[in-house]
């Protein structure tokens, strides 16, 4: 659906040979109340562990440990999502860039999204690896897996499917309770969201920025495009490809009501923005004063804090709705 | 007064030799550094298959390590004998094994696989592979014109292709804008990283029978230097051997490129230096390039592994940071 | 007795422009054959399609009693050497090894030279003077010098026949002479043929046996040095104003070129004297 696929949906060799090892019987709930059983720190790669057959997120069935107590997270938003869950003292190595939260800091990075080091993966012996589909390469996959390290893969495409993953990882991790709550205060939010949009009609023409310069914007299928349909706008460039280049013509042209620009730059403020946008007073955003910078860190991690990402779009969208909030 | 031959055999034994010592070295060190540090004895026990150490250094030194460095020594030996063999057949000093269009036609079909979500191997490498195919025979059909055998018209047409590529290049890149262009532009400057034996075994075929035929050659490139005329009228089948030559060589340049994308400077530097060390003979050179250029990549491979704390660089940024001056000072000596 | 070259009425064209028109003629066994002829008159190529570089159309040329299309290159190597007319300057390799390398055609694969190759090349720089250049570069040396290591390569192939395309064009007047003693050695002392292309007629006339007039691809004559160099046929050959007399120094043609000025001075046109 969104962009081309990197993973291969086929069992790689070594899945395939996985069934020749003893099948433990899994039962969720078991998971769920066995939480206090944790083996001590003895792990070898060799499959001693006690084991059990999953379907990991993009289909694929992998054999993972009952317990994993020594993950390693191959992108900045599994470690979120772990760090959220609880369960960070499971965590051996992160990905680099992994800034959230602080804490996260302190602990050994392998590499980055895009090129994980195998050599320092394996050096800190995990029992398991949370991967992301479009993004970790999947060379290092079927690396690691002929390793004997299995990779849990997920694929996190819009809301619904990160809801999806972090109940997949709690899940993995034996926290289902956890990850449950998060879930569900995630779509409480999402409801209220919902149910304030409902109250207005407008759904104004909105250009999201990704990009100062150039300039690029968000097109259809992408992560950003759901979350500016769900908080009441329209997102003028969803005609265009996933990350469309535009002019600042073709930006006149579209006239959009609210500009919201994210950038992964700290030091770009607000008042820079304005100042690239000043003399462009035909577009009713700039006219009217209605131009935001956002986090990008947010808006681009498939996290728990996209629901902040959509909040704080709502309210930048349709300010009308909170004027009398706080 | 003259080299005898017996010098000569001694001699080449010789410098093989050395230089085979350096290889060997060369590919320790590469088993035994990399990003991740482990105790030196543990290295040495696990090189010398004694008690069987953890697992863990297994994998890293025998599954990471060794396919990479040996693939580093293929490429290093690879380009550097294909600049050699190039600069005598086009009796060319800036000739490298680029030259003919090769990197540019690789380049597009890689990018082109990297695009179009081919893994690297074997996707990308076939794409990279037929690429450089296509502007090598583009290269020999414009410059067929005049004798094929005109060494400036094979030059200037490589030269061209190539200039055309960039421009392609250029715009596949500006087209690409997500997680797809780190992996282009890592490829465009030499990645070595994600492989394994079989991809190792493959290219050693592909790259030992050619080494080999080098060898068997390296006379008849002597003569290649005294000019057309002299060299045929010296016994020298002229036709066969260039064509020989040019086909093997360009066979296996881009078969090595299809591996590791553009690895700029070996092929030019590693030749000329070795031939200020060494002398022009290239019964001498061929031996020495191969197993020189060898050392030479798994040693800049080691770098671009460890030299950085925020990860790996591509290989070629190093060849290119070592070559160029490297390059610019061979040719303040060689003008003294 | 087998001719050492025998040329079949050969043509030869570069593209759309005929160089050489239906030329016949024979070069006996350890005979000093010299070439003339004013440029573009086809001597060059002529010399090539001898030396198998060159193919003609037409014709046929049969080297020491076999067609030269039934040789392979290295076997015509060792009957046929051939010192061109330009050697290459950025040669990098020193002199010794720049004659050895003429042991070529009688070596293996690697060209690994023997004990016996290594004296010849010994003795050919001792015959050519050149030792005492053994282990200069070529590309640091004289044109002169440069010359005289090619042409000591040559000798090292042990041919029969040796071709030369105007080799002493770049020499002082005293290696010009050396270059064709040490030819006329090789003739005399060892049975070679020389089939050389010169610009010097006069050289030409003292050391040859027989000479070739050539102009536009045409043979105009050929024969002994003072049956080829008649000023009428050298008028006609060349187009200029010559003075042919007998040189004081043996019986052959001595050639003075007659320029403007001079003509006016002796009140006559040309003169056989």
């Amino acid at each position: 659906m969104k962009k081309l696929p990197c993973f291969p949906r086929e069992l790689s060799p070594e899945v395939a040979s996985n069934k020749k090892f003893t099948i433990m019987s899994i039962i969720k709930s078991m998971l769920r109340y066995s939480v206090a059983l944790m083996l001590a720190g003895v792990v070898l790669l060799t499959g001693d562990v006690a084991a059990r057959q999953v379907t990991d997120g993009i289909g694929r069935q992998i054999l993972v440990p009952d317990n994993p107590v020594r993950v390693v997270a191959l992108a900045p938003s599994i470690t979120e999502i772990v760090f959220a869950l609880g369960q960070e003292q499971r965590l051996v190595g992160i990905s680099q860039f992994s800034d959230f939260p602080q804490e996260a800091q302190r602990l050994p990075q392998v590499g980055s999204f895009i090129r994980p080091d195998i050599e320092k993966i394996i050096a800190l012996n995990p029992d398991i690896c949370i991967a992301i589909k479009d993004g970790n390469p999947r060379e290092v996959a079927v690396q690691l897996e002929s390793l004997h390290i299995p990779v849990y893969a997920v694929d996190p495409l819009d809301l619904e499917s990160i809801m999806t993953m972090v109940l997949q990882i709690g899940d993995l991790l034996n926290v289902g309770d956890r990850a449950q709550t998060i879930v569900t205060g995630m779509k409480l939010r999402i409801d209220r969201v919902r149910e304030q949009v409902t109250r207005t009609k407008q759904r104004p023409g909105v250009f999201f920025q990704i990009s100062v310069s150039p300039i690029v914007s968000v097109g259809k299928g992408t992560f950003i495009d759901d979350l500016i349909q769900m908080a009441g706008g329209t997102n003028l460039c969803a005609g265009y490809s996933s990350y469309p280049r535009l002019s600042r013509e073709q930006v006149v042209v579209l006239s959009p009501d609210v500009l919201i620009v994210s950038t992964m730059h700290q030091d770009v403020s607000i008042d820079q923005i304005k100042a690239e946008w000043a003399g462009w007073s035909q577009i009713p955003a700039v006219r009217d004063g209605r131009i935001a910078i956002v986090d990008s860190n947010i808006f681009n991690r498939p996290t728990p804090r996209q629901v902040d990402a959509l909040q704080q779009l709502v309210r930048v969208i349709h300010p009308e709705l909170f004027k009398d909030s706080p | 007064m003259t080299a005898g031959p017996n010098k000569l055999l001694l001699r080449m034994t010789v410098v093989s030799a050395v230089l085979l010592l350096s290889l060997v070295v060369a590919l320790v060190m590469g088993l035994s550094l990399g990003s991740t540090h482990q105790g030196f004895d543990a290295i040495i026990n696990t090189l010398m298959g004694q008690s069987p150490s953890d697992p863990m250094l297994q994998a890293i030194i025998w599954q990471i390590r060794f396919p990479r460095v040996l693939l580093a020594a293929l490429v290093g030996a690879a380009l550097s004998a294909g600049g050699l063999v190039f600069q005598a057949l086009l009796r060319n000093p800036l000739a490298e094994p680029y030259i003919l269009g090769i990197s540019g036609g690789a380049a597009i079909g890689g990018i082109i696989g990297i695009i179009l979500g081919f893994s690297r191997f074997p996707g990308v490498t076939l794409m990279a592979f037929a690429g450089s195919m296509c502007t090598l025979m583009l290269v020999m059909i414009i410059s067929s014109g005049q004798s094929i055998l005109k060494k400036d018209a094979l030059l200037l047409s490589g030269v061209m292709i190539n200039a055309f590529c960039s421009a392609v290049i250029m715009f596949l890149i500006s087209m690409t804008q997500d997680a797809r262009l780190h992996n282009i532009i890592f490829w465009l400057m030499g990645d070595m990283s994600m492989t394994d034996l079989r991809q190792v075994g493959i290219l050693s075929a592909i790259l030992i029978p050619g080494f080999i035929l080098f060898f068997c050659l390296s006379h008849a490139m002597n003569l290649l230097l005294m000019g057309r005329e002299m060299a045929m009228s010296m016994g020298l089948q002229l036709k066969t051997i260039t064509l020989t030559l040019l086909v093997a060589t360009s066979f296996m340049v881009s078969a090595t490129v299809s591996y590791c994308g553009l690895i700029g400077f070996v092929g030019l530097v590693i030749p000329h230096l070795l031939r200020m060390v060494l002398g022009p003979d290239h019964r001498i050179l061929v031996p020495a390039c191969i197993l020189g250029g060898g050392a030479y990549m798994v040693l800049c491979d080691l770098l671009a592994r460890t030299l950085s704390q925020q990860g790996e660089m591509p290989a070629g940024v190093i060849t290119a940071l070592i070559g160029a001056p490297l390059f610019i000072v061979l040719l303040k000596r060689s003008n003294r | 007795m087998t001719a050492a070259v025998d040329t079949i009425k050969i043509s030869l064209t570069y593209g759309k422009m005929p160089v050489l028109k239906e030329v016949s003629f024979a070069v006996n066994r350890g005979e000093f054959f010299v070439i003339i002829g004013p440029n573009g008159s086809g001597k060059t190529s002529l010399i090539k399609s001898i030396a198998g570089i060159e193919k003609p159309q037409n014709g046929r040329i049969d080297i020491l009693g076999r067609s030269l299309s039934d040789y392979g290159r290295k076997a015509l190597a060792r009957k046929v050497a051939l010192v061109p007319q330009t050697a290459p300057v950025d040669f990098p390799f020193t002199v010794a090894e720049t004659v050895l390398m003429g042991r070529a055609p009688h070596l293996g694969l690697l060209g690994l030279e023997s004990e016996s190759d290594v004296k010849i090349v010994r003795q050919v720089m001792a015959f050519t003077g050149i030792t005492e250049l053994a282990d200069r570069k070529i590309e640091h040396l004289s044109g002169g010098e440069r010359q005289r290591a090619f042409v000591a390569r040559a000798v090292c192939q042990s041919s029969e026949i040796i071709l030369l395309d105007e080799p002493t064009a770049s020499l002082d007047l005293a290696y010009q002479v050396r270059l064709m003693d040490l030819m006329e050695a090789l003739k005399n002392d060892h049975g070679a043929t020389i089939i050389m292309v010169s610009h010097d007629v006069n050289l030409a006339a003292m050391y040859a046996d027989r000479l070739l007039l050539l102009k536009a691809g045409r043979i105009m004559s050929v024969g002994r040095p003072s049956e080829v160099l008649t000023f009428e046929t050298l008028e006609k050959v060349y187009g200029c104003t010559l003075l042919v007399d007998q040189s004081p120094l043996g019986d052959f043609p001595r050639i003075t070129l007659v320029p403007g000025k001079f003509k006016l001075l002796t009140g006559s046109g040309n003169r056989h004297l």
